[in-house]
């Protein structure tokens, strides 16, 4: 639903200047030294005045066995404030520092890098560039395989073909294994409590510095509860349903803030060379979901993402399980309304031919499925914006190579935004971060 | 077949074939009452659908017709038409499918366009004039429709109404769904079942041999492009299942009624059985007993029944066969002493007739020359002398017949204990042995000890015959050096003529005896240079006492 209500316009020029500036499958060389800091993706409603709580609701789960690498919008937001990368990457593509407060180009193609000094895990031990290496180990073994130790705090890391800003990746969070096996210690500028007693539901993220920051509390419940949570007193409301926007826009003291196209939903198809939609227009598919969402398209150069697979050295592999073997149905997660929506539309078009049904299984029931290939085809939500195309290729099935991935429908989430709230940062990957006062 | 198995055989087909018999027409009047009950159930229960059925497509108008009248009230459904906000035209059937309670709503344009679904609101665009066409020419505006959703098909009891909106018309298709619960509903019964057979399967679906089956008919619009409308049956069916389980507790019960009538039958059967059998069997061998040279079998009995009469005439017919043996052996030892006779006096003939000859030879010799007497004496001597030799070895002969005693030394008790070991062995009658220590031997052949010993023994135990008693064999010494041997019995005893004629040869006082017993026994202890003497009473018993002759030392 495109807003057109006199409460979003001064906010919709901010996410235009936004969209207009921002990087697309291609970042630009980044300098040597950090960019400069700015207000540009700054979302801020009002004045921002002291406050000691900032309630946060999201319509998403957040399971902290994700962590540091969000899947959906609700756990981006929680782990944007509780993980670091080395670097941060703005809403138009400038790296900023992060974990890392400098670096620059070194001899033998290298880029070095020194931490911050006041780097610390929650529990308070400082941040080295060993634990940069042991964590980029359990994440990223080729990467880890190029760093060198060369002190306490500096490392270098070798150049190559993948962008630079690839390294404000979040699945390059630096962590370490937490004792009790639940959230892991990061070095953001809140670490997660065990919870408000008052509130059992609700996640609790104290700030690690008494720097004048609030305290975070995040409320997890149903899309269908979000309009509960605005009259709750939410202060951040990150939803995608366009009833809750709608009413939203007609609450005094809140404004609605369009994020970045940031998902694309791909119909993905096991062992087909063709087309699976031929000449659908997929201008008849955004009518089928609630949300904000357009026709897929890439505005940028090149092209999406997961059009550039190849590229990555997978190989196409022989469809050993044939169509004959698959069921003759459409399969998404079955707590994405929007898949379910575009599944049912496809199943109404007869894209898969008569018979063909869609069919809504559990989160790990999808998983094995995909992981197997066993279904006609798959509608999933896949990151619009990806740092590194062959690191985010992992995520997909490794039969994707020999399948058809088609683009459908490119959504986007909605910030409902109280007023005087402090100020908010947008990365480029659609991060929200509170910031420093 | 033995006598058993036919009693058996008629046991059983006096109590099992009336009972088998009533156990079936127990069965069959049981399965035929609970059958028509079945079908009366069926019947009531599809009269009931037909009604709840009617009920739910008034139901349906209604709720379809308060659709008509909101509808064309609702401005946003009104801008949405006019190229407004799309979404609020494509969630619309769903809200108002909720509100009014129905499981399927579609709303189509006037070219058949579905406008918004309620079912499945993603269908949109579709183009799908035939089903209210169709549902508008069903029998009293109701069908049975295959809806779909995005993830499966499902059946729905469908209605059609229709309304103008800004100069528009539009068709509302609205229904419930005929589930599985729907179903259930029908039928509060858990035996009676109710389900749906579509075209082209128009069968009752059911087993009639399992079920009983009804059906109500319902006009269904087939889906896809060649719809029609083609009638579909709500089937009413009543398991046999419990009537099953009836009839196999029946067949459990009856089966059990009768293994045990069968093994009371039996058990009755056998022991009656045994009853008659046994006796008879006893008879029967008794008779396979029987020969002529046994026929002391008795047949006595004290039953009063038919075995009893039977047995006792079978004694009679032994007693007669008795009693002509007899006479047989009576006939054969006249017959075999008349044969001895003549043969006796055709040798002694033939050996007195060359000296009959000679002697008239010499007769007449004598009366007509004397002096030629001697001479003829001389010439005929040989004849003579060959005659009597002749008769000598005849004598000789005949003398053979009885054995020739031995003078040797003779252990009695030994000899005693041997033959009343072989006696004894017919087990007649009670024998008893009295045998002194350290008797000294006898002078006798042993043989011929045994020949009298036989022959006593043997009589006495003939002198019992039926009676109870017992034969005593004693031996002592005879304070003269010899040994006496006492035979004594507990018979009939002898009376003073038959004692007087008890030595006699040929006579006898027992059924075929030959009378040379008693003789031959006296013979032979004359014989052994012994003595023999009897002491008897008539009704006590006799004794029979031998005195041998001791063994010089």
């Amino acid at each position: 639903m495109i807003p057109r209500y006199r409460y979003v316009i001064p906010v919709a020029l901010f996410a235009a200047a936004c969209r207009a500036g921002a990087p697309r499958a291609e970042l630009p060389l980044p300098p040597p030294a950090p960019a400069p800091g700015d207000t540009t993706c700054a979302i801020a409603a009002g004045r921002a005045a002291a406050r000691d709580t900032v309630r946060l609701a999201v319509t998403d789960p957040v399971d902290p066995g994700h962590a540091p690498l969000p899947r959906n919008d609700a756990e981006r937001l929680v782990f944007g404030q509780l993980y670091e990368s080395l670097i941060r990457v703005d809403c138009q593509g400038r790296p900023l520092p992060g974990l890392a407060a400098t670096w620059e180009q070194a001899p033998g193609d290298r880029w070095a890098f020194t931490l911050r000094d006041n780097a610390r895990f929650w529990d308070g031990a400082p941040v080295t560039a060993r634990d940069v290496l042991a964590s980029w180990r359990s994440h990223d073994a080729t990467l880890a395989a190029s760093l060198t130790v060369t002190g306490d705090r500096t490392f270098t890391v070798a150049a190559s073909d993948a962008p630079f800003q690839r390294l404000a990746d979040q699945a390059l969070a630096v962590t370490k294994p937490a004792p009790g096996g639940a959230w892991p210690i990061g070095t953001g500028r809140y670490w997660m409590t065990s919870g408000d007693p008052a509130s059992p539901d609700a996640l609790v993220a104290q700030p690690m510095a008494r720097s004048g920051q609030p305290v975070v509390k995040i409320a997890t419940g149903p899309a269908g509860g979000a309009r509960d949570a605005l009259d709750g007193g939410a202060d951040v409301l990150i939803t995608d349903d366009a009833a809750t926007l709608d009413y939203a826009r007609s609450a005094t003291g809140y404004v609605d803030v369009p994020l970045e196209w940031s998902r694309t939903y791909v119909l993905l198809a096991p062992g087909r060379e063709k087309s699976v939609i031929g000449d659908l227009r997929l201008e008849s598919l955004r009518e089928a979901v609630h949300g904000d969402a357009r026709p897929a398209e890439w505005s940028g150069p090149g092209r999406f993402w997961f059009a550039d697979l190849p590229s990555c050295g997978a190989q196409a592999g022989r469809d050993t399980l044939g169509a004959s073997a698959r069921r003759h149905r459409i399969v998404y997660n079955q707590s994405d309304r929007s898949a379910a929506d575009l599944a049912a539309r496809l199943v109404g078009l007869g894209v898969l031919g008569r018979g063909a049904v869609a069919a809504g299984v559990p989160a790990s029931a999808f998983a094995a499925s995909l992981r197997a290939g066993s279904d006609a085809a798959y509608v999933l939500e896949l990151r619009r914006q990806v740092y590194d195309v062959c690191r985010a290729a992992l995520e997909l099935p490794p039969w994707s190579s020999a399948a058809t991935i088609e683009p459908l429908l490119d959504v986007r989430s909605h910030a409902v935004v109280r007023r005087g709230i402090p100020r908010m940062t947008l990365d480029w990957d659609g991060t929200l971060r509170l910031a420093p006062p | 077949m033995t006598f058993r198995a036919r009693l058996l055989l008629g046991f059983g087909a006096v109590v099992l074939v009336p009972l088998t018999v009533f156990g079936l027409r127990i069965r069959a009047v049981m399965a035929n009452r609970l059958t028509a009950e079945y079908q009366q159930r069926v019947a009531a229960l599809v009269s009931v659908i037909r009604a709840d059925l009617d009920r739910q497509s008034a139901g349906i108008a209604l709720r379809l017709a308060a659709l008509r009248d909101a509808i064309p009230r609702d401005n946003l459904f009104r801008t949405a038409l006019q190229g407004g906000e799309r979404t609020h035209l494509l969630d619309y059937a769903g809200d108002a499918m909720q509100l009014a309670g129905l499981s399927l709503l579609q709303i189509q344009d006037e070219s058949g366009r579905i406008v918004s679904s309620g079912h499945f609101r993603n269908e949109y665009d579709r183009s799908d004039p035939a089903l209210p066409r169709l549902l508008a020419t069903a029998p009293a505006g109701t069908a049975l429709v295959e809806a779909r959703t995005a993830e499966a098909p499902f059946l729905a009891l469908a209605r059609v109404d229709s309304l103008r909106v800004g100069g528009r018309r539009f068709t509302l298709v609205g229904g419930i769904a005929v589930d599985s619960s729907f179903l259930a509903r029908l039928a509060p019964d858990s035996e009676l079942t109710v389900s749906v057979a579509l075209p082209p399967d128009t069968s009752a679906g059911a087993d009639p041999a399992t079920q009983v089956v009804s059906a109500v008919t319902v006009p269904f619009v087939t889906s896809g492009d060649a719809a029609r409308l083609l009638p579909a049956h709500i089937v009413v069916s009543h398991s046999l299942a419990s009537l099953m389980a009836l009839r196999r507790g029946v067949a459990l019960s009856f089966l059990v009624a009768v293994l045990v009538t069968g093994l009371i039958a039996l058990l009755l059967a056998s022991w009656l059985s045994t009853r008659i059998s046994r006796p008879l069997t006893a008879l029967a061998a008794k008779t396979a007993d029987v020969d002529m040279d046994r026929l002391d079998v008795a047949f006595d009995s004290d039953r009063s029944d038919e075995i009893g009469a039977l047995s006792r005439l079978l004694g009679a017919m032994t007693e007669r066969l008795r009693a002509g043996a007899a006479r047989l052996r009576e006939a054969e030892r006249r017959l075999a002493m008349g044969d001895l006779a003549r043969q006796v006096n055709h040798d002694i003939k033939n050996g007195l007739i060359p000296i009959r000859n000679v002697f008239r030879h010499l007769g007449q010799a004598a009366d007509d020359s004397p002096d030629r007497l001697a001479a003829a004496f001389r010439d005929r001597q040989a004849t003579v002398e060959s005659s009597i030799s002749y008769l000598e070895n005849l004598a000789s002969n005949y003398a053979r017949l009885y054995p020739q005693p031995a003078g040797e030394s003779c252990d009695v008790n030994a000899v005693v204990r041997e033959t009343i070991s072989r006696v004894s062995d017919t087990g007649q009658a009670e024998l008893r042995l009295e045998l002194a220590e350290g008797l000294r031997p006898a002078r006798t052949d042993a043989l011929v000890l045994r020949r009298i010993l036989e022959n006593l023994v043997g009589n006495a135990l003939d002198s019992l015959a039926a009676r109870a008693g017992h034969v005593t064999v004693s031996t002592a010494a005879n304070g003269q050096g010899g040994v006496r041997i006492t035979v004594a019995d507990t018979g009939k005893g002898m009376t003073q003529d038959e004692l007087n004629r008890a030595f006699d040869d040929f006579y006898t006082t027992k059924p075929g005896g030959t009378g040379l017993g008693l003789s031959i026994v006296r013979r032979l202890v004359l014989d052994a240079n012994g003595a023999l003497r009897v002491e008897t009473e008539p009704g006590a018993g006799s004794a029979f006492i031998v005195e041998l002759p001791g063994e010089t030392w």
